[in-house]
C-alpha cells in the first residue's frame, strides 16, 4: 500500500485532544508495535478553557471504549450523575414554569404515537406535564434520586444517564490513562510553525524543543485559536450569532453549604431576562453560570442577576468571563488535518453539545481512519458532510428552545422569535409539526445527535400543540395508550421505591465502587 | 432488633441461652451469608450463590433458603428443618465487635470483643445454658459459641481470597431464574450470581494452578454442584403451597 497512515499527531491537550487520542490509541493499538502511533503535543503554557461540565449518555460508551473503570472516573473527576435537564422559567418566566428534557425515551416510543394521545389528554384536562406522563425520569429527578443503584453493574442503569464532571480533572484523568495504558506519546512543547508538503498536506509541526513532529494525519485540538484548520488552512468560520444570540458567559464555582447537601441529578437551566443560567451539581461544588446576549444586557446587570441566583455567597466567589462566539468552521477536515472540539466550533452549552460533538468526532475518526493517504479525501468529504449536518441540527434544536418561549420581559426573547432569525430547516419542521408529533423519519442521519423524542420533550414541554383533528384515527389505538400511561405510573412507583438519593449513591461509589457485573 | 452489649462475667453471670430458640433468628431469612469452610455441609441442601450486599454493593456468598423476602422454606413448625444450620444462624445471639482504643496512640489496633444481642429471644435468666459458672469461669457452652465466632472471622478472610480470585479471573456471572410453581404463580429471581462455567473451563494452566494451590478449586466446584439444590428448594415451596 502506498502512503500508509502510520502516525497520528494531535495538537492540543484538553478533553478534545485526549479523548481523540484515547479513541484512536484504543482502536488502533497504539501500545503495540504494529499499531498506529498516536502522539499528542501539548503546550505547557496554554490553559484549557475548562467549559463543558455536562455530557450526554454517549460518554458511558466512550469511557467503555477507552477501557476505564466507571468507579475510577467518578472518583477522580468529581463526577456525578445527570439525568437530563430541567428548564425553568423558559415559557412564561413564572415561578411554577418548568419542564424536563429527560434522557429516557417516552413510553412505547417508535411503537405508536403516544404524543397524539397525550395531546388529547391535554385537551380534556386529564394530563399532567408531557415528560411526567410519558416518562418516569422526571419523578426521579424531582425527588433527587440517582439513576441507578450500587448493585447495578458499572455503566448499566435503571434510568438512562450521563455525567456532570470537572473538565480540568477529566483532562488529567484521560491523559494518565492515554499515556500509561493506551500507549499515547505525550510531548509537552510549544508548536511554533508548520511544515507542509507539495500537495498542501501538513508534513510536521515544528516545536520549540522537540524539533519536527512528523505525522500522516494531524488533529487540531487547539481550542478557539484553531491553529491548524483556522490559522494555517484559513478555513472560514461560519457564525450563527444571527440565530443564537448569547455571546458572553459569566461563570462561578459555588461550594455546597455542607457535605450532605443534595446533589441534583439533572442540569438546571433557568431562563433570565437576556439568556439563561446553568446550574450543574458536582461532588464538591456546583458550577453556575449566566450565558447572555451582550446586546440585550449590560455586564453589570448580568452580574446582578447571577448574584441574585447564587445568593449571599456570591461576593466571595471569583467570576470568570468567557466570550462565546457561536458558530463553526465551514468544513472540519482539510487535506490531512481534522479539527475536534472548540477549534471546529462552539455553541452555547444549552444542551451539552460540546462534549458529545468531541465524542462523535473522535469516534468517527477512529472508526473511519483511512489506511492510506490515497483514500483520505473520501473520508474527509464524508466527515465534513456528517458534521455539517450535525452542527446545523444542533443549531436548530437549540433555537427551538427560544422560539417556543412566550416571555416578553426583554427584547432578547421577542427578538429570538423574529422569523428572520429562524433557520429555514427549523421553519419547515415546525410547519410539519403543526399537525403531528416529531418522528424518526423527520431526520435523515442514522446517528442523530438529538432524536425525535428530544424534539417532542421540548415542543410539548413548552406548550406547543400539534393539531390532530384531520387525523383523529391516530387516537384509535386506545389500548396502546392506556397501557403505556399506566405502565409509566408503575415505573415511577417502582423507581422511587428502589433508587437511592443521588448524593448517597455517589458517596457509596467513592467508598465501595461499582462491580463490573 | 439488635442491641449489642459486651459480654462479661459480672453483668452476664446469670445470663442463660435457650438453645431451642437460637434458630428463630433465621426464621425469616431467604438468604444467609455463609463462609467457605461450611460450603460442603451447605451443598447437601442449599444452593450457594453470590449476592450483592445492600449497603456496600460488594459480593457476598449466600445460601438460598427461599425465593422471596422473609421466606425461609426450611423454617417449619417453629423449627429449622434442614440437616445443617448455617454458622451465621448458629452463632446467635453472639457477635464480634471491634472496639477502638483512642487513648492508646501508639497502637491503633482494634480490640475484638464478644457481644451479646440483648434483644434476642434466646436470652433468658432461668432456662438454657449459662455463659459462666458461679465462679465467673466461662462455661463449655460459651467457649463453643466463641469457637463459632472465630470460624466466621477466619471464614471472612477465606471468602475474600476466593472472591478476589473469582473477580480477577472474571469467573462471576449473573444468573436469572424463571420459576413457575405448582399453583402457576411464577417468580423471576434477579440479583443472584454464580460461577461462569464456560470461563472456568477456558482458564489458562497458570490460572488453574493458582486456584489449585490456593485450595480454592473444591469451593468453586461445590458452588456449581449446589445449584442443583434449586430444584429441592422449588420442591419445598410447592409442598408448602399445596399444604396451605
Amino acid at each position: 500500500m502506498s502512503n500508509p497512515i502510520k502516525t497520528v499527531v494531535i495538537v492540543g491537550g484538553g478533553i478534545a485532544g485526549w479523548l481523540t487520542a484515547g479513541r484512536l490509541a484504543a482502536k488502533h493499538k497504539a501500545a503495540e508495535p504494529n499499531g498506529v502511533k498516536v502522539v499528542l503535543v501539548e503546550s505547557p503554557n496554554i490553559a484549557a478553557i475548562g467549559v463543558g461540565e455536562g455530557t450526554w449518555p454517549t460518554m458511558r460508551n466512550t469511557l467503555l471504549a477507552l477501557g476505564v473503570s466507571e468507579t475510577d472516573f467518578i472518583r477522580e473527576c468529581d463526577a456525578s450523575f445527570k439525568q437530563g435537564a430541567k428548564f425553568t422559567k423558559w415559557v412564561d418566566g413564572s415561578d411554577n414554569d418548568f419542564y424536563y428534557h429527560p434522557l429516557v425515551l417516552p413510553q412505547g416510543f417508535g411503537k405508536g404515537d403516544l404524543a397524539a394521545h397525550w395531546l388529547a389528554k391535554e385537551n380534556d384536562g386529564s394530563s399532567s406535564s408531557f415528560s411526567n406522563d410519558v416518562c418516569f425520569q422526571e419523578a426521579i429527578c424531582e425527588q433527587g434520586l440517582a439513576p441507578n443503584r450500587l448493585e447495578t453493574p458499572e455503566y448499566a442503569d435503571v434510568a438512562n444517564y450521563a455525567y456532570h464532571l470537572d473538565s480540568g480533572k477529566f483532562a488529567v484523568f484521560l491523559q494518565k490513562h492515554c499515556t500509561n495504558v493506551l500507549g499515547v506519546r505525550h510531548i509537552i512543547d510549544n508548536v511554533t510553525d508548520i511544515n507542509t508538503g507539495e500537495n498542501g498536506d501538513i508534513a510536521s509541526v515544528i516545536t520549540l524543543e522537540n524539533g519536527n513532529v512528523e505525522g500522516d494525519l494531524f488533529v487540531d485540538c487547539t481550542g478557539f485559536s484553531s491553529l491548524l484548520l483556522g490559522k494555517h488552512y484559513q478555513v472560514p468560520f461560519k457564525s450563527c450569532s444571527d440565530v443564537l444570540f448569547v455571546d458572553t458567559a459569566l461563570a462561578v464555582q459555588v461550594p455546597y453549604e455542607n457535605v450532605n447537601q443534595e446533589i441534583a441529578s439533572h442540569t438546571i437551566s433557568t431562563g433570565q431576562e437576556a439568556g439563561w443560567i446553568w446550574d450543574i451539581g458536582l461532588q464538591h461544588r456546583r458550577g453556575v453560570g449566566y450565558v447572555y446576549s451582550s446586546k440585550h444586557s449590560s455586564e453589570e446587570q448580568a452580574r446582578a442577576l447571577l448574584a441574585k441566583y447564587v445568593g449571599d455567597k456570591f461576593d466571595a466567589l471569583t467570576v470568570r468571563k468567557i466570550p462565546i462566539v457561536s458558530g463553526h468552521r465551514e468544513k472540519f477536515w482539510q487535506n490531512n488535518c481534522v479539527a475536534v472540539g472548540l477549534s471546529a466550533g462552539f455553541l452555547e452549552p444549552l444542551e451539552a453539545s460540546a462534549l458529545v460533538l468531541v465524542e462523535l468526532s473522535a469516534q468517527m475518526i477512529s472508526e473511519q481512519l483511512p489506511q492510506s493517504r490515497d483514500i483520505m479525501d473520501i473520508v474527509a468529504k464524508r466527515f465534513n458532510e456528517t458534521f455539517l449536518y450535525r452542527w446545523e441540527k444542533i443549531i436548530d434544536f437549540l433555537k427551538l428552545h427560544y422560539i417556543l418561549s412566550k416571555r416578553t420581559d426583554n427584547a432578547f426573547w421577542t427578538d429570538n422569535r423574529d422569523p428572520q432569525s429562524i433557520p429555514e430547516s427549523l421553519k419547515e419542521s415546525m410547519a410539519l409539526w403543526q399537525y403531528r408529533a416529531p418522528a424518526d423519519n423527520d431526520f435523515t442521519s442514522n446517528n442523530e445527535v438529538f432524536p425525535a423524542a428530544s424534539y417532542q420533550y421540548i415542543l410539548y414541554g413548552m406548550g406547543f400543540k400539534s393539531d390532530y383533528s384531520q387525523t383523529a384515527y391516530a387516537l384509535d389505538d386506545v389500548d396502546f395508550a392506556q397501557h403505556h400511561f399506566t405502565q409509566n405510573k408503575k415505573l415511577i412507583e417502582k423507581a422511587i421505591s428502589i433508587l437511592p438519593k443521588n448524593r448517597e449513591l455517589i458517596n457509596k461509589v467513592i467508598d465501595f465502587g461499582f462491580n463490573r457485573i | 432488633m439488635t442491641h449489642l452489649v459486651a459480654v462479661d462475667n459480672k453483668n452476664h453471670l446469670n445470663t442463660k441461652i435457650d438453645l431451642s430458640k437460637i434458630e428463630q433468628h433465621g426464621a425469616d431469612l431467604h438468604l444467609v451469608p455463609v463462609v467457605l469452610s461450611e460450603f460442603i455441609h451447605l451443598a447437601v441442601q442449599y444452593p450457594i450463590v453470590l449476592t450483592k450486599h445492600g449497603e456496600t454493593g460488594q459480593f457476598v456468598f449466600s445460601a438460598m433458603l427461599g425465593f422471596e423476602k422473609n421466606e425461609n422454606l426450611f423454617w417449619q413448625e417453629e423449627q429449622w428443618q434442614g440437616l445443617y444450620v448455617p454458622l451465621q444462624v448458629r452463632r446467635q445471639p453472639f457477635f464480634i465487635e471491634a472496639i477502638e482504643h483512642q487513648n492508646n496512640s501508639e497502637h491503633d489496633n482494634n480490640e475484638l470483643v464478644v457481644c451479646v444481642n440483648m434483644e434476642s429471644p434466646a436470652l433468658s435468666n432461668n432456662t438454657g445454658e449459662a455463659l459462666f459458672d458461679i465462679n465467673g469461669q466461662e462455661s463449655t457452652f460459651f467457649q463453643e459459641a466463641k469457637d463459632l465466632l472465630a470460624q466466621l472471622l477466619t471464614g471472612e478472610k477465606e471468602n475474600n481470597l476466593l472472591l478476589e480470585s473469582l473477580t480477577l479471573m472474571g469467573l462471576i456471572q449473573p444468573m436469572s431464574l424463571d420459576i413457575t410453581f405448582v399453583d402457576q404463580s411464577s417468580t423471576k429471581l434477579l440479583g443472584l450470581y454464580t460461577i461462569d462455567q464456560e470461563k472456568l473451563t477456558s482458564l489458562s494452566k497458570e490460572q488453574v494452578l493458582t486456584l489449585y494451590q490456593a485450595g480454592l478449586l473444591p469451593s468453586i466446584y461445590t458452588m456449581i454442584t449446589s445449584l442443583g439444590q434449586v430444584h429441592a428448594l422449588i420442591d419445598l415451596k410447592n409442598k408448602r403451597l399445596n399444604y396451605y
